[in-house]
């Protein structure tokens, strides 16, 4: 065994099998994007509504208080005109009777009317918008003060007895000058008629623009949403295709692989019937030849029914207590024969104390297997071998580390490695025979027992490939199986 | 000795309800000058506040009212108002200032207009409220009002220097003598 501790692979690219569940799906990114680009469509569409629907509301509180002001504004400029009409018939009723009493109500019923004109006018003033609708207010309340004081003295003068002077006076003075508040009335009228077109204008204008919003959000959302459901077409035809694609080369790989120990084993059967093989020593090597492929083909075979068994959610061996060492030590003896073989150096470091898992061991077993044969199979340069296991108390898991200093894996190859099938360009270049099930049977064992894979790699350096297992979900898994247990007892 | 108290404070209670029935004021003390009473028993002559007179003589006070002064110094015309008759304002102005009988005044009218000696009859008023509206709205309007009727709107003008609160004050009705 190689003294060389197991470490992390500094400045690697680091995967997860979780994390390259999301890597796993890189062909299909375009399908995610496409779904965000709709759902961008969607909040775009409901924030551009959002917007509407507050254009819509301003219009509305807009056309309510056009409506209540111009209400009210008129209603106001209404009851001033009667009130002051009100002032002057008053006025000139007390010029119709000689009776005091008659007289001073008169007058009394004036300077009421007159009252409420002055408070007309001061609320009109107070409730001006512009210049010019304040100028006319300041107008209107200087010229009905000049009225009044002629009307006072109109009204004196007809208690006073001298009601032809009063009818004099009212009519050089009174006259003229109720007229000019008459028009200063007509006037804020006209203002008002003004303001109230400007704001119908106004809403208008807004509807408008709330409709061509609306129109250019509708545009947009289709265009958007058609560009993203075509893009999710798009991309599932290409994920179709491309799983296709691994079927075919999943086929021919296996018809490969099969091909090759079949032939091997025909060419030595034949070396047998035709006579070839003289002596007891050629004999056994044609045995061994025909032992060998077809151990070969076993391995083959077995490969690809424990894929399709692996595709099944539950675990199909009975779950037990199992320490990590028993694990590891299981792993080991299946592969050891063939890490000896290749010349490689084993190294393994368990950290004491480590909780039980409680899993199969079969299939945890068959993870790590695959794990280190794959070590075995990629690490040739430096025929090195680390196998370590820890608990990592940040993220309450137990990790194991299957390490080699192979040639490592490139950035592009490692988003796929744990897709059923794939097998990198390099490695078939390099003549590697494998299936391409490996690491996704080992990736479906690590997630039956809520585990995960992880890898850290670099090309020319090696990989770490990394099983963890939950400490919370095993004490789960144990609590749930003794459960079972009992209800079974 | 406690029933003599007992009896003592029930006589006091007894004398407070009696006194309260009869409609006195408890905080005027007996004996002592109530103004208001004093007031309402007194005629103000009035006149509208844009009037610059403040004070009359007597003299003067006659003669404007029976008609021999027609127009103010600001040159308003005097307007005359009096209240209804047989009310004891309108008696007590016949009694004081013109010393004249109901008949003798409507005489004294008669003839004055008749004569061109009265331009203009003084204005018959219902109530003291029209009265005081009169010679708010008349800049020479001049009446009457007791005392206690007359507010703000309106101004009150000395007579002989004296107002109505005064001791000396002339205008005085005599309610029991109306009566």
């Amino acid at each position: 065994m190689s003294p060389e501790p197991v470490h992390a692979i500094p400045g690697k690219a680091r995967k997860s099998a979780r994390g390259t569940a999301r890597s796993f799906v890189l062909p299909f990114l375009s399908r995610h994007v496409s779904v965000v680009l709709l759902l961008l469509v969607l909040m775009a569409e409901a924030g551009v509504g959002v917007f509407v629907m507050r254009d819509l509301f301003k219009t509305y509180a807009t056309v309510q208080n056009m409506y209540g002001g111009s209400v009210q504004g008129l209603r106001g400029i209404g009851e001033m005109q009667y009130q002051a009409q009100e002032t002057r018939r008053s006025t000139l009723y007390a010029l119709t009777t000689s009776d005091g009493n008659l007289q001073v109500e008169y007058a009394d019923q004036s300077r009421e009317a007159d009252r409420l004109v002055k408070k007309g006018i001061a609320e009109y003033v107070a409730q001006a918008r512009g210049d010019r609708q304040i100028a006319v207010g300041r107008r209107l309340a200087n010229d009905w003060h000049t009225y009044l004081r002629v009307r006072d003295e109109v009204l004196g003068l007809i208690l006073e007895g001298s009601t032809k002077e009063g009818v004099e006076l009212d009519l050089t003075s009174g006259v003229p000058l109720f007229e000019r508040v008459r028009q200063d009335l007509e006037e804020m009228k006209r203002l008002y008629d003004e303001e109230a077109s400007q704001q119908l204008a106004a809403v208008a204008q807004s509807s408008r623009r709330s409709m061509t919003k609306l129109v250019a959000v509708l545009g947009f959302a289709l265009l958007f949403g058609s560009i993203a459901i075509w893009a999710i077409q798009k991309s599932k035809i290409r994920a179709a295709v491309e799983f296709a694609k691994l079927q075919m080369e999943f086929v021919a790989s296996v018809s490969h692989g099969l091909r090759t120990p079949i032939t091997a084993i025909l060419t030595a059967g034949e070396n047998v019937r035709d006579g070839l093989v003289r002596g007891k020593h050629d004999l056994f090597e044609q045995g061994s030849i025909i032992t060998a492929q077809a151990s070969q083909l076993m391995d083959l075979v077995d490969q690809v029914l424990l894929f399709s068994a692996s595709a099944k959610t539950s675990p199909t061996h009975p779950i037990q207590e199992l320490q990590i060492s028993e694990i590891i030590d299981h792993a080991l003896q299946s592969t050891r024969g063939l890490i000896q073989q290749a010349g490689f150096t084993l190294h393994t470091e368990i950290e004491p104390d480590l909780p039980p898992v409680f899993a199969d061991l079969q299939l945890l077993s068959q993870c790590l297997q695959n794990l280190i044969v794959n070590a075995v199979k990629y690490g040739d340069r430096d025929r090195w071998i680390g196998v370590a296991a820890r608990l990592d108390q940040s993220t309450r898991e137990i990790q194991i580390d299957v390490q080699d200093h192979g040639f490592g894996i490139n950035q592009a190859d490692a988003a796929h490695i744990f897709e059923p099938f794939y097998r990198s360009p390099q490695v078939v270049a390099e003549r590697i025979h494998g299936t391409g099930l490996g690491l996704s049977i080992a990736k479906r064992s690590a997630e039956a027992f809520g585990g995960r894979l992880s890898v850290e790699t670099q090309a020319g350096v090696g990989s770490v490939f990394s099983l963890h297992l939950p400490v919370e979900r095993i004490e789960k898994a144990k609590s749930l199986s003794v459960a079972r247990i009992g209800s079974e007892a | 000795m406690g029933l003599q108290t007992r009896t003592r404070t029930s006589l006091i209670i007894l004398v407070l309800l009696l006194d309260l029935s009869s409609g006195r004021s408890l905080q005027a003390a007996p004996g002592a000058p109530d103004t208001r009473v004093k007031l309402h028993g007194t005629l103000a002559i009035v006149v509208n506040r844009s009037n610059p007179i403040n004070n009359l003589s007597f003299k003067e006070l006659r003669k404007i009212f029976l008609g021999e002064r027609n127009h103010w110094p600001n040159g308003h015309r005097i307007a005359i108002a009096m209240l209804d008759y047989g009310q004891p304002e309108r008696q007590t102005i016949l009694r004081l200032v013109y010393r004249m009988q109901e008949d003798q005044y409507q005489d004294h009218l008669l003839k004055g207009m008749f004569r061109g000696e009265v331009f203009v009859a003084p204005k018959t008023l219902d109530s003291p409220r029209i009265l005081r509206k009169f010679i708010f709205n008349a800049p020479g309007g001049i009446g009457y009002l007791r005392a206690t009727d007359v507010d703000e709107s309106i101004k009150v003008v000395r007579i002989d220097g004296l107002l109505p609160q005064d001791k000396a004050y002339a205008l005085q009705i005599d309610e029991e003598a109306e009566e």
